[in-house]
């Protein structure tokens, strides 16, 4: 239960801690649509352009003074979806053989010897994966290996079908990209949860959102409800702890069971948890309006903001990275 | 056939710091013929104990001997079999009421032990039976009936599950007057008929004095007194355990003070009354 990233704020004193939320918010934005400004080409301007984004990122992390591994480990539940799409862009893409080199060809050979080693591997798998604890990697090994089995085992033991795999360079450098690109918005976006109270995150992004005011937005709401989310989602992790252990002691086996056994056992946890959250919804909104709270009524805040220098100074930065990396969209097919 | 507590330690693992819940925790528990209250200041380790007891914490060091089941348990070995020996209460069970029916909500637990269906219900109408709930509660929803009703059929929901020893983490919290004690009397009678081992987690010294027979007092994560509540009370540190006398008790020094009449510890409310008429003869 403690592994949730998003929102897990870590208090350190750094320029980026420091930062006035609403620019961190607006600078932020600015270098993640610089990310997806840069086309993915693999000629080396675009490439110097994403590695030079990278380094600054890691700049921004190592200078916020918030440890590597806490925001490397927001990647860990995309990984499996990482892998994956590399795997399938490295071997999909459609390459213009002219313009690529070939680095290599494996051959792959699916026979019924490959085949039986294959579901004997499987089934190693299934059996012995509770005992892994770096599920993840087993995973992956697993995966390796069926393909190395393919690959490895003689092809003349009861042949069915070979295929092959071009591994061409302009693949390879193109799907790194895209993995490049999505780790570095991972990065940014928790760099901004890590480095920024939920409070005060709420607070920038009310006061952004202030302009729609105007459309007959209701700010005001949405700002409160997003507080009261972020607010209540440690005491219904809690709630859930306790019915969870409370269910436990009643027999229910969260861990291990079958489908069918699974779904009752969601349920069992569910309904409490529907009726905890009503119960506490009800006595909040009760809390609230005997203290005279009114949806829209114009109130003042505890802390406001105050813009410095450092503030300004790094939202045009921001804005200045973006707009050279517009500019280069253009200028660089010129200059190639 | 006992619960045997050898060094044991448990921590709370925090971002940053780490709390000490239990240290060098020892001792034993019969299955049968106790009825002990555990008491101690708000944050003692009361709460986790009771969960090391059936495997709801696994502790850091050290062993807990269930029944001869050894916790951290070995490979291969579930624990899930082990919450049926140990039936544990928690605090506001009511909020573990989920099924349509409260008789289903009861039957709820035989079944995750793979009981058949039949087998269950009549667990489910016997635990119903001893809790007092009438065959009208058991046919409506759990989420219609009153609060001690609730609390009731969440209780009989532990109880049919027929565990060996029951835990109760302090069951009385929220109830009115005469439901703590219509509640108390309840466990009191489980306890006579069954002889089941009961355990209670209580800040309520009253109760402690009228129903237990053994106290374990813990502070700061240690066992800082087990043994008879006679005993405890007539502790020389009992001032050092934060624990307040019972009314009972805290009467009868009083009167011995003001108005001379002998301090003899009577332990229940019938027993006080019953001195009390005897001093005025």
């Amino acid at each position: 239960m403690n592994n949730i990233v998003i929102g897990q704020y870590i208090p350190r004193d750094s320029w980026l801690h420091r930062l006035d939320p609403r620019y961190k918010i607006m600078g932020l934005l600015f270098l993640l649509v610089t990310l997806f400004v840069i086309p993915i080409r693999t000629e080396w301007p675009y490439l110097a352009t994403l590695g030079f984004l990278t380094v600054l990122i890691f700049l921004l992390i190592i200078t916020s003074k918030v440890p590597i591994m806490k925001v490397i480990r927001g990647f860990k539940p995309v990984m499996f979806l990482l892998t994956f799409t590399f795997i399938i862009q490295i071997f999909y893409y459609n390459v213009d053989p002219t313009k690529a080199n070939l680095l290599t060809t494996i051959p792959f050979y699916f026979t019924w010897a490959s085949l039986g080693a294959i579901i004997l591997i499987l089934l190693i798998y299934l059996f012995t994966k509770k005992f892994i604890k770096l599920g993840f990697l087993y995973f992956l090994i697993v995966v390796f290996g069926i393909f190395a089995v393919q690959h490895f085992m003689p092809s003349t033991w009861g042949f069915i079908v070979e295929y092959k795999a071009d591994l061409y360079d302009v693949a390879l450098i193109r799907s790194g990209f895209l993995i490049l690109r999505i780790l570095n918005v991972i990065m940014l976006t928790s760099l901004l949860t890590l480095t920024t109270m939920t409070t005060d995150l709420n607070h920038g992004i009310e006061s952004l959102l202030r302009p729609f005011k105007i459309i007959k937005f209701p700010v005001d709401t949405l700002a409160m409800m997003l507080s009261l989310t972020l607010r209540y989602i440690p005491t219904l992790l809690e709630e859930t702890n306790k019915i969870m252990k409370a269910q436990a002691s009643r027999g229910v086996d969260f861990k291990e069971g079958k489908l069918k056994d699974k779904i009752g056992q969601m349920i069992s946890l569910l309904v409490p948890i529907f009726i905890i959250s009503f119960k506490r919804a009800e006595d909040l909104s009760n809390a609230m309006e005997s203290r005279g709270y009114v949806i829209g009524a114009k109130r003042t805040k505890i802390d406001t903001f105050k813009t410095t220098f450092s503030d300004v100074f790094s939202l045009v930065v921001a804005i200045l990275i973006f707009g050279l990396v517009l500019a280069s969209r253009f200028v660089i097919p010129i200059w190639l | 056939m006992e619960i045997r507590f050898e060094k044991v330690n448990f921590n709370y693992k925090g971002l940053s710091e780490t709390t000490h819940a239990l240290k060098e925790v020892s001792l034993t528990i019969n299955a049968t013929n106790e009825f002990i209250a555990v008491v101690g200041q708000t944050g003692s380790g009361k709460s986790t104990l009771v969960q090391l007891m059936n495997g709801l914490l696994i502790p850091n060091s050290g062993t807990v001997d269930v029944f001869g089941f050894m916790l951290p348990p070995k490979r291969r070995q579930k624990i899930n079999q082990l919450r049926q020996e140990v039936g544990l209460v928690f605090q506001f069970p009511e909020y573990q009421l989920f099924e349509e029916t409260v008789l289903k909500d009861i039957m709820f637990g035989p079944k995750n032990f793979k009981k058949t269906a039949k087998d269950a219900e009549k667990r489910a109408l016997e635990a119903a039976k001893m809790v007092g709930l009438s065959d009208e509660i058991l046919q409506s929803s759990p989420f219609k009936i009153s609060g001690g009703q609730m609390r009731r059929a969440a209780i009989a929901g532990i109880l049919a599950m027929d565990p060996k020893v029951l835990v109760l983490d302090e069951p009385t919290r929220g109830l009115d007057p005469q439901g703590r004690n219509d509640m108390m009397e309840l466990f009191k009678e489980i306890h006579e008929t069954t002889n089941k081992t009961i355990i209670l987690i209580t800040h309520d010294m009253d109760l402690v004095s009228e129903y237990a027979k053994r106290v374990i007092v813990l502070k700061d994560g240690k066992v800082a007194f087990d043994g008879k509540k006679e005993d405890l009370f007539e502790d020389p540190n009992f001032d050092e355990y934060h624990l307040s006398l019972p009314t009972s008790l805290k009467i009868l020094k009083e009167l011995e003070k003001e108005a001379g009449i002998k301090y003899v510890p009577q332990y229940t409310y019938h027993d006080l009354v019953n001195y009390l008429k005897g001093v005025k003869k």
